[in-house]
């Protein structure tokens, strides 16, 4: 009974937020002449990246920057200084968290403008700690912001370097909240099948219980097929695969998913007590 | 009430603990003259579903380990089973000196310390499934700050450049209450998963193998080649072949073939119908093994 409840009560949130949990849409297309920007940011003593933010003009907040945030997040005195929450507005008994996303109309980081960002409303108590120790910090900016730019991070000159990559990030909260609704089947879920993205005409198996040795051994290397054409040879152990690490099976197809059809990679194998690096390019096929 | 536990949950992955008591009081090492130019290493990371960066990482020669590439974090964690696997014990202070650390892609890192930590974030991900990986710790500050580190989500690489004449600043103690508030919604998160009855499954399995390579034309998809000792080969499936269907699925591009087969097993049979010579045909192909 109790779990049909918290079915139901997640099914119908979810249901009746759509415009919540529904991804900005993306508005501008990559301009060909986008230029780098530069922001700096302060590393706290915490180690935190902390960055200036205005928001709807007001501010700037000093937010925190960080690569692990699915969401972008500021506590409730900011969202209620630059006019996130809206009146009837209901507020989670913990940590004063808003039950949905809230949109900032204007955002501006250095001379970086953006429309249209989404965020959470809550009094986090990691920042709030943080604040306590470091002096005031108000919020995060996470995923939903970096992801968009092609962005480098130097602690040494204490600055990050963005330029616009066009992509359009989705909704981490959506995604979870699907996640939750299907995965509570009381069930243990399938497990999830690796399909390869292309085709390569080989085949491995796992090393032995006691081999501690890295890599997964090679076989049935098909004749005329994109593996054998690279020079992949039965018995060589494939260390990895367009750089990812080759140790089991399962890893194998986890890197050959990964791998699109007619784009050569390389394939590190040790041969004769030898490591080669081959260059295949998988096949459009299955 | 439950959802939004879950949603405070997922909120607070990125960011954790302070180390508020717990100085990094290590001797600071001179950075070292004679790596003056450092070679830039591109990391494969995969994007978890929970929109974190996941970088596999081998501790001590163990692993890989799905380790979060986070800011937010002051250091590397890592959980308690990790650490007995990879043979990791702490020493003064809580750290963790790892013998050696070593990512995707090639990247060894020099001296990485740690600590050993059951987070409540990962946890809450992992009792869920929601990232659709298991995650087993986080990579922060005192690795990532000794890099020069470029992001792009249109990529599926990471590219660490070595500050080579940068030497981090060593973490500091700070006082204050650290990150309880977060760390003691650990009972809550666990009764959220066991009500809801979520049992996530991490194992994989590789699809089964046809053996073709295709090519579209017009809305329709060819056999270009067929692989010499394949499944395909054996079943019948011929050069020229047009794919009109995958038991039920109507196949009009490499994309609809690549669905209608996304889960199919080793040693499951498909029903494939195919015009051959104006003719139509069908062929059962019994998935082998391979890719």
């Amino acid at each position: 009974m109790k779990r049909a409840f918290a079915l139901s009560l997640l099914a119908g949130l979810f249901a009746l937020s759509p415009l919540a949990y529904s991804a900005p849409p993306e508005k501008e297309p990559l301009k060909p002449d986008e230029k780098p920007i530069v922001i700096p940011f302060e590393l706290l003593k915490s180690r935190h990246m902390a960055i200036q933010v205005k928001i709807n003009d007001k501010g700037p907040y000093r937010l925190i920057f960080d690569t692990g945030a699915p969401t972008n997040l500021v506590n409730n005195k900011v969202a209620k200084e630059a006019g996130l929450l809206e009146k009837g507005d209901k507020t989670a008994p913990l940590f004063g968290a808003s039950m949905n996303a809230k949109t900032i109309k204007k955002l501006e980081i250095g001379g970086l403008k953006l429309e249209g960002m989404t965020t959470m409303v809550m009094d986090h108590p990691t920042v709030s700690a943080i604040a306590e120790a470091v002096g005031p910090v108000e919020g995060i900016v996470g995923f939903p912001f970096f992801a968009r730019y092609k962005m480098t991070i130097d602690y040494e000159k204490k600055e990050m370097t963005l330029t616009p990559n066009g992509y359009i990030p989705g909704d981490a909260m959506a995604g979870m909240m699907e996640k939750l609704m299907g995965g509570a089947s009381g069930k243990k879920a399938e497990p999830n099948v690796l399909a390869p993205a292309a085709v390569w005409g080989f085949d491995v198996y796992d090393r032995k219980k006691d081999d501690e040795n890295p890599g997964v051994t090679v076989n049935s290397v098909l004749a005329k097929s994109p593996a054998a054409l690279g020079g992949l040879k039965n018995g060589d152990r494939l260390l990895t695969l367009d750089g990812r690490w080759t140790d089991t099976v399962s890893d194998t197809f986890l890197a050959a998913s990964l791998a699109k059809p007619g784009k050569a990679v390389a394939l590190v194998v040790k041969r004769d007590g030898k490591e080669l690096k081959l260059t295949v390019t998988p096949g459009k096929g299955l | 009430m439950r959802w939004r536990t879950a949603l405070v949950l997922a909120a607070c992955l990125g960011l954790l603990p302070l180390l508020a008591t717990r100085a990094d009081d290590k001797p600071k090492a001179a950075p070292d003259p004679r790596a003056a130019k450092a070679a830039k290493v591109e990391v494969p990371y995969r994007l978890t579903d929970t929109k974190h960066l996941m970088v596999r990482t081998k501790i001590n020669g163990k692993g890989p380990f799905n380790l979060i590439v986070d800011t937010g974090a002051p250091a590397v964690f890592i959980t308690k089973k990790v650490a007995e696997k990879a043979k990791a014990e702490e020493g003064d202070k809580g750290w963790v000196n790892f013998d050696s650390f070593e990512l995707e892609g090639g990247l060894k890192v020099e001296k990485a310390r740690g600590r050993i930590e059951d987070l409540v974030q990962l946890d809450g991900m992992n009792g869920m499934g929601l990232a659709g990986v298991e995650l087993h710790g986080v990579i922060g500050y005192t690795v990532l700050a000794k890099y020069r580190i470029e992001y792009d989500l249109t990529s599926d690489k990471l590219v660490f450049e070595p500050l080579v004449a940068f030497d981090p600043p060593p973490l500091v103690p700070l006082g204050g209450k650290g990150g309880e508030g977060i760390q003691s919604m650990g009972p809550m998160v666990k009764m959220l998963t066991a009500m809801l009855g979520i049992k996530p499954n991490f194992d994989t399995v590789p699809r089964g193998f046809t053996g073709i390579e295709y090519e579209e034309k017009d809305n329709k998809v060819f056999i270009k080649a067929v692989l010499a000792g394949s499944p395909a080969e054996k079943a019948g499936l011929k050069v020229g072949d047009h794919i009109t269907s995958v038991k039920t699925d109507g196949i009009d591009s490499g994309k609809d073939l690549n669905k209608a087969l996304a889960k199919a097993g080793v040693g499951t049979k498909w029903r494939f119908h195919v015009t051959r010579g104006g003719k139509e045909e069908e062929v059962i192909v019994e998935l082998g093994k391979g890719l």
